[in-house]
């Protein structure tokens, strides 16, 4: 079987700020309680325009799983690594607590994680992906911001929104080559 | 080894073992507090700035090892006689500020053991960390043959191991210079001006360092500074002259390009750390405290004494101190998503160290100092010529 390269596409513009998507991870994945503690969120952009012609967006975002990864490159024990399918992984018990991997990402994707003592992210929930489920956030997501998906397959719903719609990453001057797309 | 004898028991000495002995315990207070609640409830760090005064001071002590190997080098190794009085305390020094870096460092790891092992069985050699480690590893075992060779009269030994040091002093602090500069994320490090600027950072610390060293030592014996030592005094003046007017050099080449046109997350930065909230740090430490006054009095002549080079040293130390601070976190201010930091101001992430962070920071400067008297008390460290 050849392997997934797993992606994510998010259209900003159904976003409505009622993070779903970060209480459904929470849950999900056990995430500690307190403000810092998180493995996604969502992003207030500014305000355009003036009153009474007023707009706003709402950016949801996560570890972006970059293609060249600067929290593996940094991390002096190689807790953090990438799997086959490009997902970008900590393991737990080779995690020094060193936090070079929160200095080096660029967006604030990483936290510690007392209870399991060691940096924690997203994981695109690579525990459900395994049996087939998606991750927790696209599926509690209401207005059905986020697709996931697989990009190595060209029929993929993934693939296909990119194909036919222009987008962007984060950061791109970064050089990560992250695998979250917006489309715009 | 011989026991010392030439220590007369003054009534400052005991006050000096006893503060010292006070600040070792703020710092005993600080690791239980950290042991019984954990780093998330004691430090101020936080998801934003993961990195605070701790991993500051570490770099502080580490780049005075750094500058003191460097410095007392200069005699047993590049055969300057004059530096050869102080090949065996500055050794020492080195290695005693090394050791208490390690230690302040590894209170701010989460799992100091872990590292043992997986840097071992797991090393990923793309990481400065894992290099710092390995590097820094390699530097105390140059640093202890050094010493021991410097006391037991072995003078080959000493001359290759000092150079094996000396080396590996500048790959190691060049190096600990690119696990901040290797950062793409963070513009204010990223560069090839981080392993530069620690090297000569690094110099104007020894030589600071040095001559506290040389100065208190003669103090707290009450004995007359010899001609050969005072002569050393004037020598460690001019030269510490020309590393601070180096590092100023720096100083102004940082600051320029981070206003000039603005770049972004530099620009910010940079103005934190002089207008900002960093701004009296900078000004008064960094600058005046560090820089300014200490090169205005090794610069003159006049003021170039023997206690005008000790005042110098000592004002350069403590504004050292800061400079490290001020850049560990100065880096970190910009924030990585401006938006969603509640509370933020201008996009910037404010972080003043905890209690508990300040009570490890003087358990560990006190308990450098006072394993360093004690090895003055412990060891003849007088000498250090090569036989
Ligand atoms: S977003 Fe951050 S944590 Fe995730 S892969 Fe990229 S650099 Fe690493
Ligand atoms: S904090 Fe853990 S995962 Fe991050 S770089 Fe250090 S050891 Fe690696």
């Amino acid at each position: 079987m050849s392997n997934k390269r797993y992606a994510m596409v998010l259209d900003t513009r159904k976003c409505i700020d009622c993070k779903a998507c970060t209480v459904a991870c929470k849950a999900e994945n056990h995430v500690p309680l307190g403000r810092e503690n998180y493995r996604n969120w969502v992003m207030e952009e500014a305000l355009r325009g003036r009153y009474p012609n007023l707009g706003q967006e709402f950016t949801p975002g996560q570890c972006m799983h970059c293609a060249n990864t600067p929290c593996k490159r940094v991390c002096p024990t190689k807790a953090t690594g990438v799997n086959a399918d490009g997902i970008v992984t900590v393991e737990n018990k080779k995690c020094i607590g060193c936090k070079y991997c929160m200095t080096a990402c660029p967006y604030n994707a990483r936290y510690y994680n007392e209870e399991i003592g060691a940096v924690d992210k997203c994981t695109f929930c690579e525990h459900r992906i395994l049996t087939g489920r998606e991750p927790a956030c696209v599926e509690t997501c209401p207005t059905r911001v986020r697709v996931f998906g697989d990009l190595n397959d060209p029929n993929s719903e993934v693939s296909l929104l990119l194909a036919k719609h222009p987008h962007r990453v984060m950061k791109p001057e970064m050089g990560t080559k992250p695998y979250l797309f917006y489309l715009i | 080894m011989s026991f010392a004898t030439v220590i007369p028991k003054r009534p400052g000495e005991m006050l000096w073992f006893g503060l010292l002995c006070l600040g070792m315990m703020a710092g005993a207070v600080g690791v239980v507090q950290v042991l019984i609640h954990g780093h998330d409830h004691v430090y101020n760090v936080s998801r934003e700035i993961p990195w605070g005064i701790l991993i500051s001071t570490y770099v502080f002590f580490v780049v005075s090892s750094t500058g003191l190997c460097l410095v007392s080098s200069l005699g047993d190794v590049w055969g300057f006689e004059k530096f050869a009085i102080i090949g065996r305390r500055g050794h020492l020094l080195a290695l005693l500020t090394l050791v208490t870096g390690f230690g302040t460092m590894a209170m701010e790891l989460n799992h100091p053991i872990r590292m043992g092992l997986y840097a071992i069985i797991s090393p990923n050699f793309t990481s400065a960390i894992w290099w710092m480690g390995a590097l820094y590893g390699f530097y105390m075992v140059c640093l202890i043959v050094e010493f021991t060779s410097l006391m037991r009269g072995w003078t080959r030994l000493a001359f290759w191991s000092g150079l094996a040091g000396f080396f590996a002093a500048i790959t190691a602090h060049s190096n600990l210079g690119a696990v901040f500069g290797l950062l793409e994320a963070r513009h204010f490090w990223y560069g090839s001006y981080m392993p530069i600027y620690f090297i000569v950072s690094a110099l104007a610390s020894g030589a600071a360092l040095t001559v506290l060293i040389v100065y208190f030592n003669h103090k707290a014996r009450g004995i007359e500074m010899p001609p050969v030592y005072q002569e050393f005094m004037y020598t460690m003046g001019k030269l510490q002259a020309l590393f601070l007017g180096i590092l100023l050099f720096f100083v102004v080449w940082k600051i320029i390009p981070g206003l000039y046109g603005q770049p972004p997350e530099k620009y910010e930065t940079t103005m934190a750390w002089i207008t900002g909230p960093l701004a009296f740090n900078f000004w008064f430490f960094e600058l005046g405290l560090g820089i300014l006054i200490p090169l205005i009095i090794v610069a003159n002549r006049r003021t170039r004494t023997v206690f005008g080079v000790m005042i110098a040293g000592l004002l350069s130390t403590i504004g050292i101190f800061f400079m490290r601070y001020d850049l560990v976190i100065a880096g970190q201010m910009v924030s990585m998503r401006p938006e969603a930091v509640e509370g933020a101001s201008h996009g910037l992430i404010h972080y003043f160290p905890s209690f508990t962070e300040i009570g490890i920071v003087i358990g560990a400067l006190c308990l450098c100092l006072f394993l360093y008297s004690l090895a003055e008390r412990v060891f003849d460290l007088e000498g250090g010529h090569r036989h």
